[in-house]
């Protein structure tokens, strides 16, 4: 196997993963690299936000593949993700060699004849000149090995589902006019989920499960470290942990991985040097996406401050309101 | 090895894990790649291919350390070993205060000694461990074994040991010493205790075989099914549902009988040269609105909840949905299901809506649906009722439910009583009958499912 595209072992993924600015667990470099070795598509599912689709490039990156990367949505069908014959090329292309067809034709003694010669010639028309190559169909006929990403694949209909499994099993596809295509290198699969729907059980058998949940404490700091150096150790820490609390409490919508970072990126840019109220305010917004989500971890924060000064905490109250109706 | 996994993926299965063939089989040859050496990754490498659901993955990791081991119960330590036979002597004196049982279990408590394998199986025995196939019975078994152990005399026993030492003149810093050793050891026994229950329950599941189970309680009337019956149902419930949704998925896209779709014609015959050989229309939906009021009370429950939880998992071939839960008064329970699958969702409407003996009355629930929520109704809405109609000699208000029939488009009543029994008692379904356009009888989950396609179909 080619050392360029392939991991070698488990520590070996972890560490080129991390070269791609990827923090990965043991359990999702175990993953991969089983999902490597044993051929098989990797099915990644947890909530928004944690870095399923940041993984799939991570993988492309550090095996140096090129990524291709499908996102499934509510309709799409096999034209759109596999291959589709480029019609209006094909008109083009009779309109212009009609003088060429006349002559192969001229002579012919019976029509039985003319209908013989343009049949031989038919193959012209029904070539890979034609094929307009969709992300499946590129990423089976590429040249070089390439990482293909199915992004949120719960989003596409359960038909299309099904249509993924001949793709997926034997890395093959079959076009009638031309026959059965087979992959020069089978690609590594990734397919993404956000669990919005059950997803079939035959699709679930072909693949690798993994499954991503919202990092640790430490784990989250180390990611916010690596994306965004310049925020300050300390706020760093006390920002990840403000974070972590925020998914105890129950929201319509947690923070994710990304929104973390975003924060972070906004604590820097505002030039933030403590997590007060101040800015804690102005920048909530970046976490919390919901207007109940915020108003609800606004009036917590409160609480809590309110615990260590009462002299702040008549103000809060005052403040609150105000917004609430600024809100409404 | 092998037959010990093979061991643990039924044992999963008879979790309620779904494990193909294909998977196991994958199983093996990625623990074949990376070797059962390292513990994690041959844990990580059985968890990728075996388990593909989030929810699964407290089963699996649940079971794995009975299977694997996660290792020895921490070992109990001998307090015997470093008394002074002075302190030594004052012990056996104050053992012989207790009886015979008792004190055997307080020497070996003092001793350290672990339950032996033998004695453990006899323990198992008496407390029916054999019989246990649910992990859910584990700590309720370890209980009964500590029990039988009769852990808590030994506990106060230890108790009084300790206070006639102390009033033997005892050295109070060795008493609290000697406290805290017996307190670990109690506690190493007690974990011992909990893995064999758990081992022992973890290899009886293995031995089921699941499979056949299924179709069995498919068949099954919902009055005969006990709680893990359900369990296994409401998993059932998450493959019809995917199974109806395709079919009735291609069925609403093969039923085009819609208006001409212009573009879409131009675009399809460009390879015949714009000659129309393929005439295409637009689709035409005909997802039905639909408005469940669900009897709740304890007689229907099961049958209520796999109706919400069959409707709730088809939700995106509805375009809207009601759902109404109902015992003595009417609820609206559809916010209820965000977020949650039917049987929770069920448990939060049951603990505001406690059911009491014969407190049933459609009758009150029906005036409550037409004082509030009578606009969810319209000309597009099909009105499904889940109830025996039995209504505890209350008023049916037939006429509120002729003005709810008439507003519908269609009007379904799902009854999981046999009809010969219809109007025996206090039942007023014969009353109800003649109002309604479609009644199906279902008790069992193979009646509710075609009764659930059947209700797909709708012509419009």
């Amino acid at each position: 196997m080619n050392t360029t595209s392939a991991f070698q072992s488990i520590e070996e993924t972890t560490v080129s993963l991390g070269g791609q600015q990827y923090i990965a667990n043991d359990e999702i470099a175990t993953t991969v690299y089983l999902s490597q070795q044993l051929g098989k598509p990797l099915l990644t599912e947890g909530p928004a936000g944690v870095g399923k689709t940041e993984l799939a490039k991570a993988v492309a990156g550090s095996l140096g593949r090129s990524l291709i990367r499908l996102q499934c949505y509510e309709g799409l069908d096999e034209t759109k993700a596999l291959y589709e014959w480029e019609y209006a090329k094909q008109l083009l292309y009779t309109q212009l060699l009609r003088d060429q067809l006349q002559q192969t034709l001229a002579g012919a003694k019976s029509l039985a004849d003319a209908a013989d010669r343009l049949t031989d010639e038919e193959d012209v028309f029904f070539s890979m000149r034609f094929l307009l190559q969709r992300p499946l169909l590129r990423a089976i006929l590429s040249d070089e090995p390439v990482v293909l990403l199915i992004d949120e694949i719960d989003r596409a209909d359960a038909e299309f589902e099904a249509f993924l499994l001949e793709v997926l099993s034997d890395f093959q596809v079959s076009v009638p006019e031309l026959g059965t295509l087979e992959a020069n290198h089978v690609p590594i699969v990734v397919l993404t989920s956000n669990n919005t729907r059950e997803l079939s059980e035959a699709l679930k058998r072909r693949c690798l499960y993994l499954f991503i949940d919202y990092p640790s404490l430490e784990q989250e700091l180390d990611v916010v470290r690596l994306k965004v150096p310049d925020l300050a150790p300390q706020m760093a820490r006390q920002a990840v942990e403000l974070v972590q609390s925020l998914r105890q409490i129950d929201l319509r919508k947690h923070p994710s991985i990304s929104e973390t970072l975003d924060w972070a990126q906004a604590l820097v840019t505002l030039n933030s040097e403590s997590l007060d109220r101040k800015t804690l305010e102005t920048t909530l917004s970046v976490l919390l996406k919901h207007e109940t989500d915020l108003r609800k971890v606004q009036r917590q924060l409160g609480r809590m401050d309110g615990q260590d000064d009462d002299e702040d905490e008549t103000d809060w109250d005052e403040e609150l309101p105000r917004r609430r109706r600024r809100i409404d | 090895m092998e037959e010990r996994i093979v061991k643990f993926i039924s044992a999963l299965r008879s979790g309620g894990v779904r494990v193909s063939l294909a998977e196991s089989a994958d199983a093996f040859s990625a623990v074949d790649n990376l070797g059962v050496q390292e513990r994690d990754a041959f844990r990580l490498s059985l968890r990728a291919t075996l388990v593909k659901d989030a929810e699964s993955l407290p089963t699996f990791e649940e079971l794995f350390p009975l299977f694997f081991g996660s290792g020895e119960p921490p070992p109990l330590m001998n307090l015997m070993e470093d008394l002074t036979e002075e302190e030594a002597n004052m012990l056996a004196q104050a053992l012989q205060e207790f009886g015979q049982r008792l004190r055997e279990m307080l020497e070996r408590l003092l001793r350290g000694e672990e339950l032996s394998q033998e004695e453990l199986d006899a323990l198992g025995q008496m407390v029916g461990l054999n019989q246990a196939d649910d992990l859910r019975y584990r700590e309720w078994m370890a209980r009964r074994m500590q029990r039988a152990l009769q852990f808590e005399q030994v506990r106060k026993a230890m108790q009084e040991i300790m206070e006639l030492l102390a009033q033997m003149g005892m050295n109070k810093e060795r008493l609290d010493q000697m406290r805290e050793l017996i307190g670990q050891n109690m506690e190493s026994l007690r974990e011992q205790l909990r893995q064999h229950a758990g081992q022992r329950i973890a290899e009886n599941m293995a031995e089921q075989r699941p499979e056949d189970q299924i179709e069995g309680l498919m068949d099954r009337p919902f009055q005969a099914l006990s709680d893990s019956d359900m369990q296994k149902l409401r998993q059932e419930v998450r493959r019809l549902a995917a199974l109806l949704r395709s079919r009735i998925a291609l069925r609403q896209k093969r039923a085009k009988t819609g208006h001409l779709d212009a573009k879409a014609t131009i675009r399809a015959n460009l390879k015949h040269g714009g000659v129309p050989f393929h005439i295409k229309h637009r689709d035409r939906t005909l997802k039905p609105k639909l408005v469940v009021i669900c009897d709740i009370s304890t007689s229907m429950r099961h049958c209520s909840e796999l109706m919400l939880s069959l409707l709730y998992e088809l939700q995106d071939q509805v375009s809207k949905s009601h759902a109404f839960a109902f015992i003595d008064h009417l609820e609206y329970i559809t916010p209820d299901f965000q977020g949650n699958r039917a049987n929770e969702a069920i448990q939060q409407v049951l603990i505001r809506m406690p059911p009491g003996y014969y407190s049933t009355d459609l009758g009150h629930s029906l005036q409550n649906f037409s004082d509030d929520y009578l606009d969810t109704i319209d000309h597009r809405t099909t009105l499904i009722v889940v109830g025996d109609g039995r209504n505890n000699y209350n008023d049916p208000r037939l006429d509120i439910f002729r003005k709810m029939a008439r507003r519908s488009r269609r009007t379904l009543w799902l009854n999981p009583e046999l009809p010969m029994l219809w109007g025996t008692g206090d039942s007023d379904m014969l009353d109800y009958v003649p109002l309604c356009d479609t009644i199906l009888q279902v008790s069992t989950l193979s009646e509710l499912t075609a009764a659930v396609d059947q209700l797909l179909v709708e012509k419009s």
